[in-house]
């Protein structure tokens, strides 16, 4: 596993980046779906998520790619996310804990740069979020 | 009328053109923090002169926030009614935003397609919001597939 503080010399594919464990305290999701400006029943309210059809409140896409690039920039402070690609597989239920998880897939010595699997993960082990990501590496 | 139907001169018209008052530190600040972004170049201003862009910065995805002023064309939004979801993001981004940046944000959509998985048919529809600052630099494209059912898919599933 590679560790916080990755550099692009010493890091290889192959890499795994630190699990990091986010609990989606519903406050925290609700306010940031507010920064967002998707202050929605579906992000804010539970009752008002299964007016929508929904099993509880959920997470905004936009937000859980916001943590996989929170998880990319932690493992490598000073580092340039160049581009992130997610697909919204399943639900990130908020009041519930995920873990976001990373591997290193491709290195570019010419641009200094790697590429990354990420993905997040609930508790039962869904991938409901899986992406990619090109990041410039100090 | 259905997804089908749509004129495909959409594809890459300009549909959306949004200029945003300028930028501010503490919204970048209300971001990161509220996204809980714990690094001083994304939400101290005194200690991001130090880091290694000579200021604060917006943490990178900020540029979600900026999704321009009217959200799909209208032929396209008669057809993505309730029940359609956003399925994926793809960003590309370029130079940091800084605090005084006016940003620009012109939308278009790119790819309109039909995919059928295990639970029927879905349309997809793929829209761009380009992103540029006030020198005229790229700041991110952002690429949004929001996927809708179609009706057959949508009664079957009744």
């Amino acid at each position: 596993m590679s560790v916080a503080g990755a550099t692009f010399d010493a890091v290889e594919p192959g890499d795994d980046l630190p699990v990091i464990t986010v609990d989606l305290a519903r406050d925290y999701v609700k306010a940031h779906a507010a920064e967002l400006g998707m202050a929605f029943p579906r992000f804010t309210d539970e009752e008002g998520a299964k007016l929508e059809g929904l099993p509880g409140q959920i997470t905004p896409g936009n937000m859980t790619l916001a943590l996989l690039a929170r998880e990319l920039l932690t493992w490598a402070p000073g580092g340039r996310v160049l581009r992130l690609g997610t697909t919204f597989r399943g639900l990130a239920l908020a009041g519930s804990a995920v873990q976001l998880l990373g591997t290193v897939t491709e290195k570019d010595d010419e641009r200094r740069t790697v590429e990354c699997d990420v993905w997040m993960e609930t508790a039962e082990g869904d991938r409901c979020v899986i992406g990619t990501a090109t990041v410039q590496l100090p | 009328m259905g997804f089908a139907d749509i004129d495909r001169t959409v594809l890459g018209r300009e549909y959306d053109r949004l200029t945003y008052p300028p930028i501010t530190a503490d919204e970048l600040i209300a971001y990161a923090r509220t996204l809980g972004v714990t690094d001083p170049l994304y939400l101290d201003e005194e200690a991001a002169k130090q880091g290694p862009c000579g200021g604060l910065i917006a943490f990178p995805t900020f540029v979600v926030k900026l999704r321009g002023g009217q959200h799909m064309p209208l032929e396209v939004a008669r057809e993505m009614t309730r029940g359609g979801f956003d399925a994926g993001k793809d960003i590309e981004f370029g130079v940091p935003i800084r605090p005084g940046d006016v940003i620009t944000a012109t939308s278009t959509i790119t790819e309109l397609f039909e995919k059928t998985g295990r639970s029927g048919s879905m349309w997809f529809a793929v829209f761009r919001q380009h992103l540029a600052n006030q020198n005229g630099e790229m700041v991110a494209n952002v690429d949004s597939k929001m996927m809708q059912r179609t009706q057959a898919a949508k009664e079957a599933a009744k």
